[in-house]
């Protein structure tokens, strides 16, 4: 039981961790954060953007892996379709930029350079949404993800004092649920806050926090504690993976406590049973045996009630799994049904610790006829 | 192979007085190809020198030889290589299986040496009228019978030495006679020495040496 329940818990813990990831472009808990507006801040008593020691703050807590700032265009962005196949739209537009290292996408498709005639971007979800919906009203087809990524778009970059002025192509590459803006290269928006910004000072209003795993409640409550506020489906994935990663540590902890006292047991075993063939052992040695030749014997032994134990632990996750996976698609978790490398690999690290103390026990004993 | 034994005194016996025969902490060489009855009474370390020869017990001062070689310098492989091919020993208590049949005690030696076939087996235990218990138990047998069996398994392997201890205890003089027959043949056959323990009978055989502890 010990085995099943440490592969069943490593397991659920590596697939509850994975839920949500690849759906999103940003890291696993990591969320973007701002201040709550209040009646205060539009009055401007309260600022609502970060100062630099008040991310530092932040980013010093003991269940924070990182903070980075949000950073925004501070220059005039326009976003048009520039394609033969869909309508004229164009509209003003907020682009953003994070740290690449909050990021879950290829590097390959997001880099940018000065010289590039082509910006990748990452579109927010309701984009194509109103997208879509100026389609539908112009009567064209709707665009799913795969289509949008093909259109050719363009940027129009202006200065303030629409003295600067430059064009570029853009493409999509991913869309997002978690960020409002259009998300472009970190390259990209330094090109374009160096070259058409009006040198006044950018003001930080969002910032990423990357929690750490199954510390989600402790990022919830500095959040509310400093008057921060996040997107809620953000709040509630990390909340939900928070809950359930720690309820499989616990049973993890438990696991890990049941494998380690059964193998207590088995080694007493084994112990138990050297000593009850002591005779034997003596009188194989006496009459020429090798003593590696017995040791192995033993380990040998050994090792195949341990692989019995081991298929038994084996069989019972996966008849576990089969209905666990079934309560978590009932419950609207739908967690990847696969195999984790990472149960299997608790399962040959139990079983190889168990070999190298099998062999020790037999070495110890056979040597103690010898 | 020579067997030296130099001022060997075990440390249970070296209290007791031995005379001035005796092996114990004099220099004694057990040469090669000679057949040796070592004679003592009961208490005086038969079972101590079949042992300490044989490697078994290490509570001893002195040094005890093998060609020159000191055995206490022998590794586990160097003793399973003289167990295996250099001394052959019957045990006082026989260290027989005695769950294992017969059958089953001689082949755990003899296919660690491969001696003889299992036909040659059987003929030895018919010369010495057990050949009928070749499927049964060891532990049910009587001791004068697992004493004979105790006795074919030792002849199962090639040897320089043969160590005996007390091996006709339970055997009549007919039997104890049969056996000597057999060992004589097979350490002939090999040009084998042996060291036959006893509390005084000579068994009637001829022995190049007597020994006396």
């Amino acid at each position: 039981m010990g085995i099943t329940f440490l592969i069943t818990s490593i397991h659920y813990l590596i697939r509850v961790n994975e839920f949500g990831e690849g759906e999103e472009i940003l890291g696993p808990n990591t969320i973007i954060v701002q201040k709550q507006v209040s009646n205060s801040s539009v009055l401007n008593i309260t600022r609502t953007d970060f100062s630099k020691s008040e991310i530092e703050k932040i980013k010093s807590e003991s269940f924070i892996l990182d903070v980075k700032p949000v950073v925004a265009n501070n220059f005039s962005v326009s976003f048009q379709t520039d394609d033969a196949l869909v309508p004229y739209f164009r509209s003003d537009v907020f682009i953003q930029t994070v740290d690449q290292d909050f990021l879950d996408i290829k590097t390959d498709n997001w880099n940018w350079k000065e010289g590039d005639t082509l910006v990748p971007i990452i579109m927010p979800r309701d984009f194509l949404v109103m997208l879509n919906t100026f389609m539908s009203a112009k009567g064209i087809p709707q665009i799913s993800d795969d289509l949008a990524m093909g259109i050719n778009f363009k940027f129009t970059l202006e200065s303030k004092d629409k003295e600067k002025k430059e064009w570029i192509d853009a493409k999509i590459v991913g869309f997002t649920n978690e960020v409002a803006a259009i998300l472009v290269p970190e390259n990209f928006m330094t090109y374009g806050n160096n070259k058409f910004s009006d040198g006044s000072d950018q003001k930080v209003t969002q910032i990423m926090i990357s929690g750490k795993e199954s510390e989600f409640g402790l990022v919830e409550e500095l959040l509310e504690k400093r008057g921060l506020e996040s997107k809620n489906s953000q709040m509630v994935i990390g909340r939900l993976k928070s809950m359930i990663g720690t309820l499989f540590l616990v049973v993890l902890g438990i696991s890990v406590i049941a494998v380690f006292m059964s193998g207590l047991v088995l080694i007493q075993y084994l112990q138990l049973l050297m000593s009850k063939n002591a005779y034997e052992v003596r009188t194989l040695l006496r009459i020429g045996y090798h003593p590696d030749e017995i040791i192995r014997k033993f380990f040998v032994y050994f090792i195949r009630i341990f692989g019995i134990v081991a298929g038994l632990g084996l069989t019972m996750f996966f008849i576990f799994k089969y209905f666990l996976d079934s309560m978590f698609e009932s419950g609207g978790l739908y967690i990847d049904t696969g195999i984790t490398l990472g149960s299997i690999g608790a399962l040959l690290i139990a079983y190889l610790l168990f070999t190298a103390a099998s062999y020790f026990t037999a070495k110890k004993g056979i040597f103690k006829e010898y | 192979m020579n067997i030296t034994l130099a001022n060997i005194m075990p440390t249970p016996l070296a209290s007791i007085n031995h005379g001035a025969d005796s092996i114990w902490g004099s220099q004694i060489e057990l040469e090669h190809g000679k057949r040796i009855m070592l004679n003592a009474s009961s208490g005086k370390g038969k079972s101590t020198f079949t042992t300490t020869v044989f490697g078994l017990r290490r509570d001893y001062t002195g040094t005890l030889l093998y060609d020159g070689r000191d055995i206490r310098e022998l590794t586990p492989s160097d003793w399973t290589e003289v167990r295996k091919t250099k001394i052959s020993v019957v045990f006082q208590d026989l260290q027989l299986f005695p769950k294992l049949s017969v059958r089953e005690n001689l082949l755990l030696k003899n296919e660690l040496t491969d001696t003889y076939t299992e036909s040659e087996l059987k003929k030895l235990l018919e010369k010495l009228e057990i050949d009928n218990k070749w499927e049964q138990q060891c532990g049910l047998l009587s001791m004068g019978q697992q004493q004979r069996v105790a006795i074919v398994r030792a002849m199962a392997q090639p040897f320089s030495w043969l160590i005996m201890d007390e091996p006709f205890s339970h055997l009549d003089v007919d039997n104890a006679n049969k056996c000597l027959e057999i060992i004589h043949d097979r350490t002939m056959e090999q040009g084998a020495g042996f060291v036959l323990t006893s509390l005084g009978n000579n068994h009637g055989y001829t022995f190049d040496q007597e020994l006396k502890l």
